[in-house]
Parts: C-alpha cells; structure tokens; sequence
C-alpha cells in the first residue's frame, strides 16, 4: 500500500467524525428529557439544587456554546466529566472498553470459526443435509433477537443444567492482575489456569450470543463465494491438472473465496458493536455497549457523545483494516 | 460432538471449584453498579445502597422505618433551627484511625457548602435542608444550625454518610471516587466496574446502631453486589443460587421465584405515592362533589389485583402507612358507580361531564384503566399521554391552569408528611398540581413545620389528612411495594421502605 492512500484515509477520518459529533449532539439535544432532572428524580429538589446542578454540568449555556467547548476540548483529548459518575469521560469509558474488546473478538472468533467452514461445506456438497441445515440455521441466526436467545441459553445452560454461570465476567475468588485486561488472556499470562477456565466459562454464552447473526451472515457470504470460485477457469484448469480435490480448495479456492468474507466480516464486527448493547445487558457484561445504553436513558451527554466518536473511529479503521486485508489475500486489488 | 459437550463440562467444572468455599459469603443481584463510591457525589438510591454497606451514617433507620442513632449517639432538638449531635465515641475508620467530630463537621460542610467538592457542588446539597452553619461544640457534641425550620432533618440524615476528613483531603474528591474508607460494617476489596463490588467484613466495626440488635461485627465474611440490569437476568441467577438476595424482582415472575424449593418473594412498601391530581381552580373538579364521584368511580382493588398483579397498596390520602404522623382512620371512598353518578347530578351534571387526563407513557395502560372506570361513572375521560417535563410545566402550581386531571406520583424518600405533604397541599407550594387551597390545612401544615414536640407534630398532620381526604383533591390511589427475590438461605435481613439493602445482620446457612 503506498503512503499516499493511508494519509488520505486519515485525512478522511477528520470530516466523517466531525459529522457524527454534529449528529449526536444535535441528536442528544432533541431527545427530550433533562440530565439534571433525571438525576434528581428519586427524591424531589428544590430549584437552588436544579440549578447548582446545572451550573455544574454546564447545563446553563446555550446549545452551541456547550457544542463549541466539547469539540475544543475533545480536540485535546479531554471529553469532559460524566454527569452521573462525576469523573472524567475517558476513565470511565477506559474501564469499561477491554471487556467490550474480550467479547468482540471471542465472538468474531467464533463467527469466523462456524461460518467459514460451514460455508465452504455447503458450497462444496450444495444442495446437501449440510447445506440445507446451514441454510436453514442461517436463517434462525439472522431472525432471532439477541436478547431472546441470550435468555434462552441462560436458561438451559445455567438455570436447568448449571453448566455455565448466568452473568458476570469472572468469579470473585479469582483476582487476576491486569496485563492486557482481557481476562481470558490475563489468566493466561498470569498462569492461572483455573482462573482462564472460569473466565472462559463466562465468555461463551454471550460471545456465542453475539457471534450468531454474523455467523449466519458469514456462511451465506462464505458459501455464495465459494461457489463462484469454483465455478471460474482456474478451478476447471487446477481439476485438469489432477490436482487433489482437498489441495484445491483449501489452497487455490479458499483465499480467493475469503476475500468478501473479509469485507462483510469487517463491516459486521463494527455491527457487533451495536449487538454489544444487548448482548452485554442481557449477560451483566461488564463491558462498554451497556454503559452507552445506560447512558442514553440518563441523557450522559458527554459519555454519549464520547462513546459515540469512539464507535465511528473503530468502524472507520476496521473498514481500513478490511481493505488493506484484501490487498494481502487478493494483490490484484490496489488501494 | 461429544469432544464439544465434553469441553463444556470441564469447563464447568472447574467454574464449579472457583463456586464459594465458605459458607459466610452473600451475593447480591443488583439492577445498577454504583455511579461513584462518594457517598456525596451522586443522587441515585442504588449507589446509596452500595455505598451504605461500607459507610455509615450520624442517624439510620430500623426496619420499621424509624430513625435511631447510628454514628451519633443521641440527638436533641435545641428549638425548631438548632439541632445538637452527641458523637459517639470508640468508632474507627477501616484505616484504623478514629472518627470525630471533626471528621462529621467536615462531612456536611463538603455536602453543603457550594464548591467544596474540588469545585463541584454536591448534588446531595438540598437533602441536608436549610443549613446556616455546622460547629463542633465540643469533642463529643455538633450543632446544625439551621436558616429556617425544617422539621425532617433527622429523617434526612439516614441518607448522609461521614466521610474521613484526613483521607478525604489525601485523596481528594477524585479519589473518593473508587476509593473507601469509612466506618461500615463492611470494607471495600475490590470494585470492578460494571460488574461487582465485593466487600469483606470490617472486624473493628464499633458494632452499629444500639437500637437494632444485633450489635457487633456483621455476620457474613464477605458481601458481593453482583450488577445484572436484565430482569431475566437477575431472575435466573437467583433460581441458579449464583445470588442470594435479588431487587427490583418483576411482578410477573413472583410465581417462578414462589414455586422454587429454594427461594422465596419478599414485599415491602416504596415511598411514592400515586394519585390524580384533580385541576381543583376548574370547572367540574372545583365541586368537591365531582371530586368525591371520581374517587368512588375507580375501582382500586381491581387494578392492584389485575394490572399490578397485587404488589401496591391502596391509599385514602397522601401518605404511606409506613410514614411519620400516617393516620390510619381515614375513611375509604367505596368503589360505587351509580352513587357517583348521583353525586354528579347533584352537582348540577346529571348528563356526565367530558374530561382529559394527563400521564407520561410508562403509566398510560394504567392510566387508561383509571379513564374507562371515570366513564363508566359518567366523567367521559380521554387519555393524553405526554412527555414528562412537559407535563409537570403543564400542572406547574404557576401555570395556567388548564388542564382537568393529572396521572402523577411524589416520592417521599424521609418518609416524612413535610417532604410530601407540604410541597404538593399547601396553597401554591411546588408540588400543588391539583392547585388545592384550604386554609385550615395551611395553617396545620405550617404550625406542624415548627413543633418541636414530635407527638404533637404527628397530630397536627393527622388531622390534616382527614381534611384533604374530605375534600379529595386527587383522586387517592396506591403506593407501589418493592419486591425483593431471596434465597431461602438468607436469614436476619429484611427488605426495607428506602429500597437499601443493609447486610449488617444478615446471614446464610
């Protein structure tokens, strides 16, 4: 990839998240409802106590002055104070983001982990029990709500079979000091064998929540794609040649047949972003997307909004990671 | 397929190991995580909760909801504006250092006084009342000096807890944020956002409020809320054992929690009242004969029963039967259409009336069942649903009055008749959404406010209350219970009106 097209991608960056702080601002601010009287909900204040709060959140400016000072500050990195935890926007979001990264990437694991051979499968034998299954699963993993079947799971994996824990991200005997603060990997690196078993034990119902509509989609691309490859010339050409069915489609079909996985794979990791909400309030996953959901209901501007250009800049760079994924499978491709 | 089911069970398996090994450990299914560990800096009950198990306070409340002594020994009442605090002594923080009077003057200057959290105000400010000024007359005594009378004081200070003076200004306010140290029955291990907060016992604990037995350290080794917002959720892990004690149990899942060997529903009354607010200024609410026929119109036990599914209790005036000067004789107006029928035509409305009644989206099912009992006694009624603040401008005691009826409610958190009471009867005070003026009821009120003899006081708002419940300003409807899931292991703890959950004297098998 030449210099050139990273600094432009960059360069695009800057109006793509100007735009989504214009948005959410603007969209926070129609939202109705009061930060300050949502707060003092649970016991009626007096107006001295309304307005002292307002004072303190910079509520008593006008719109556009309020807007003015977060984007000059957020140039700086400060985001400013979170209305209800009453300390800085950036630590609690810091707390929050690794266990969000954890499930993300377990779940796009395990998305990759079915859907690729899944689809491939049902590419090679179409029209087969395998194919119709997955056709018929895909289906499922697309309709279902995640909430739903994130109950259902927890139902029969932890309330009737008691397999697995209901919530939470870790037990409490385990105390493992942070390295990376995915716990999973710390248990590891900390050689805590029985702390990473625990730690695993709470990451597969929500990782495998959250990785099913993706998985469903992904065997669909999986499998469409791996169709068409072999289909072209090359493929009929590799057959002449006698070479073996198996070497020719996990060495010469296959890497050509990732390439829209990828893409589709990139996009939707961004979509598991917003899945998190869900995911990670249905499971008490400790992790950012139901900071946000709960943020949201308080009217938390400026956790709102911070969180917010947080998702934008993730969705861009994972587009980015995409296409310079593709140049690497595909090198006809250029950026 | 049997490699993966196999992988599943050693899985579980060793999570099984990890599961509690000693017997004195109670965890909480808890709806929200703590916004901050500052028991100043928030105003959310949840983290109050939290934050109460770690702190305590100069005065709490038993499980009847009467305040007693907790930090301060006792207290006296000087004149209606002066209130003195004897401090008790023998008390030590977690770090081991002893608490003061010194570290309770501290305490409240930093919720009071404006900016004295680094540059913040406490949103907790307006719950301490009408200070003037707090000194320590002594080693052993403070005064609250208050700028005018203010009768719930004691009944505010439960939801206040002493911070360390000498910590407090190591750390700063930041660091009170996700830092502890004060002088609860439990200390603070570890706090993981989002997920849990896990507490052990403080075994130097002064022993707690003489009037609740039992005095002494707590009675579990270790206490973890456990955050699991989704209902469902926090329903499963309570039948799976994984949680002890579950709040905010839903309504609807009471019979699954009952017909579990192992767990069992606790109810207990919340603090927030009810009612539609009748526009009393306006044509047809301003005959108390309209406003008597709209109160037999609504068939009360119906909608406990069918829509709330039993967990709310029914009112025949403003205060919670928990509450300070509560008057338990006020008459019931009997559900009875035809009479209020009648009532109407005596009021010169023997065709019915056409009327709206406001309410915010969360209440329009039960909004809408209030509306079709109103009509079928001959007031027509039509639902508006509206947002909140728009609302509460709408039946501002400053507006124009000129809506007919309000579906509304009023916390009442002291449990006290001044913080309910007064702002939402007496003649254009901050609640008064029905605009409902009655001299007689003022002068009560007011002559209540500055009675230093307690029995006296409670007196005054009784006969208040039979006042407002003859002249049925609202139409009185409910006070909604909490409901609490718990495992049937669990013993000494009982769920309480404040919605706290205090684990001093609890224990489990």
């Amino acid at each position: 990839m030449k210099p050139l097209a990273l600094i432009s991608r960059i360069t695009q960056l800057v109006p793509v998240l100007l735009g989504v702080s214009v948005i959410v601002f603007v969209m926070m601010a129609l939202t109705p409802g009061d930060p300050v009287e949502i707060m003092l909900a649970d016991q009626q204040a007096t107006p001295e106590q309304v307005q002292a709060m307002r004072h303190d959140m910079g509520l008593d400016r006008p719109a556009l002055e309020r807007f003015g000072i977060f984007l000059s500050n957020a140039l700086t990195g400060d985001f400013g104070l979170s209305f209800f935890h009453r300390r800085p926007v950036f630590d609690v979001i810091a707390e929050r983001l690794p266990a969000t990264i954890e499930l993300t990437l377990a779940a796009l694991l395990l998305a990759l982990a079915i859907s690729i051979p899944l689809g491939v499968v049902a590419a090679v034998k179409k029209n087969g029990v395998v194919d119709r299954l997955a056709a018929i699963g895909s289906l499922f993993g697309t309709s279902l709500p995640g909430f739903w079947f994130g109950i259902i799971l927890i139902i029969l994996f932890a309330v009737q079979f008691k397999l697995l824990p209901v919530s939470g991200r870790l037990d409490f005997g385990c105390e493992v000091p942070p390295v990376t603060h995915l716990m999973t990997v710390d248990s590891l690196l900390r050689g805590r064998p029985s702390c990473f078993a625990d730690a695993l034990s709470h990451l597969i119902l929500p990782a495998l929540t959250l990785s099913l509509p993706m998985a469903a989609v992904l065997t669909r691309v999986q499998r469409s794609a791996m169709l068409e490859v072999l289909r072209s010339d090359y493929i009929v050409f590799a057959e002449a040649k006698g070479i073996s069915r198996r070497r020719i489609l996990w060495r010469h079909a296959l890497k050509n047949a990732l390439v829209p996985t990828v893409t589709v794979a990139a996009i939707e990791t961004g979509s598991l972003l917003g899945g998190n909400m869900v995911v990670e309030t249905v499971f008490g996953w400790p992790g950012l997307g139901r900071l946000v959901v709960e943020s949201i209901f308080v009217r938390n501007y400026p956790l709102v909004q911070a969180a917010v250009l947080l998702y934008a800049v993730t969705y861009v760079l994972l587009n980015f990671f995409a296409d310079v994924l593709y140049t690497t499978l595909n090198p006809r491709v250029r950026l | 397929m049997f490699h993966r089911s196999s992988t599943i069970t050693a899985l579980a398996f060793s999570a099984a190991m990890l599961a509690p090994v000693s017997a004195s450990e109670l965890r909480v299914g808890f709806t929200l995580d703590a916004m901050t560990l500052d028991p100043a800096n928030h105003r959310k009950r949840e983290t109050e909760t939290i934050i109460r198990n770690i702190y305590d306070g100069l005065l709490t409340r038993d499980a009847k909801m009467k305040v007693v002594p907790e930090l301060a020994e006792s207290w006296t009442q000087v004149d209606p504006q002066t209130y003195d605090f004897k401090v008790r002594q023998g008390v030590t923080f977690h770090d081991g250092t002893p608490m003061t009077a010194d570290d309770i003057v501290f305490t409240f200057e930093r919720l009071t006084k404006d900016d004295a959290m680094g540059g913040q105000t406490s949103p907790r400010k307006d719950l301490v009342g009408p200070i003037k000024e707090i000194k320590k007359i002594d080693d052993r005594t403070v005064r609250f000096s208050l700028s005018e009378p203010w009768p719930i004081l004691p009944a505010m200070l439960p939801v206040q807890e002493v911070v360390s003076k000498a910590f407090t200004e190591k750390v700063g306010s930041q660091g009170l944020a996700t830092q502890t140290n004060g002088t609860g029955p439990f200390k603070l291990v570890e706090w993981r956002k989002g997920d849990s907060i896990i507490l052990q016992r403080y075994d130097a604990y002064y022993g707690g409020a003489t009037e609740i037995p039992p005095v002494g350290k707590a009675c579990v080794d270790r206490v973890i809320f456990r955050v699991i917002p989704e209902n469902a959720s926090r329903v499963a892990a309570l039948l799976a054992g994984e949680v002890d004690i579950i709040n905010e149990l839903p309504p609807y899942d009471m019979k699954k929690v009952e017909t579990n060997s192992n767990t069992k529903v606790m109810k207990v009354n919340g603090t927030r009242t009810f009612f539609v607010a009748l526009n009393n200024t306006k044509k047809p609410f301003d005959d108390p004969r309209v406003r008597q026929a709209a109160n037999m119109a609504i068939n009360k036990a119906l909608i406990i029963d069918k829509v709330l599914l039993g967990t709310a209790v029914p009112l025949n005036g403003v205060m919670s039967p928990d509450a300070f000067g509560y008057n338990p004789d006020l008459p019931a107006y009997p559900f009875d259409a035809d009479k209020a029928k009648k009532l109407l035509a005596e009021a010169g409305y023997p065709n019915g009336v056409d009327a709206t009644i406001d309410t915010e989206g969360a209440f329009k099912e039960i909004t809408e069942a209030v509306a079709s009992m109103l009509t079928k006694a001959g007031i027509r009624t039509k639902v508006n649903v509206g947002e909140g603040s728009t609302l509460r401008a709408k039946w501002a005691p400053k507006s124009d009055k000129s809506g007919d009826m309000y579906f509304t409610s009023w916390g009442n958190g002291s449990l006290d008749p001044a913080d309910i009471f007064v702002p939402t009867l007496r003649t254009g005070d901050r609640g008064n959404s029905a605009y409902y003026s009655n001299k007689e009821v003022d002068v009560l009120l007011d002559a209540a406010n500055v009675e230093v003899d307690q029995a006296k006081r409670a007196d005054l708002y009784k006969r208040a209350q039979a006042i407002v419940n003859k002249d049925a300003p609202w139409i009185f409807l409910w006070l909604p219970q909490d409901l609490y899931g718990v495992s049937k292991r669990v013993s000494g703890w009982e769920p309480s009106a404040d919605s706290r959950i205090n684990l001093h004297d609890a224990c489990v098998k």
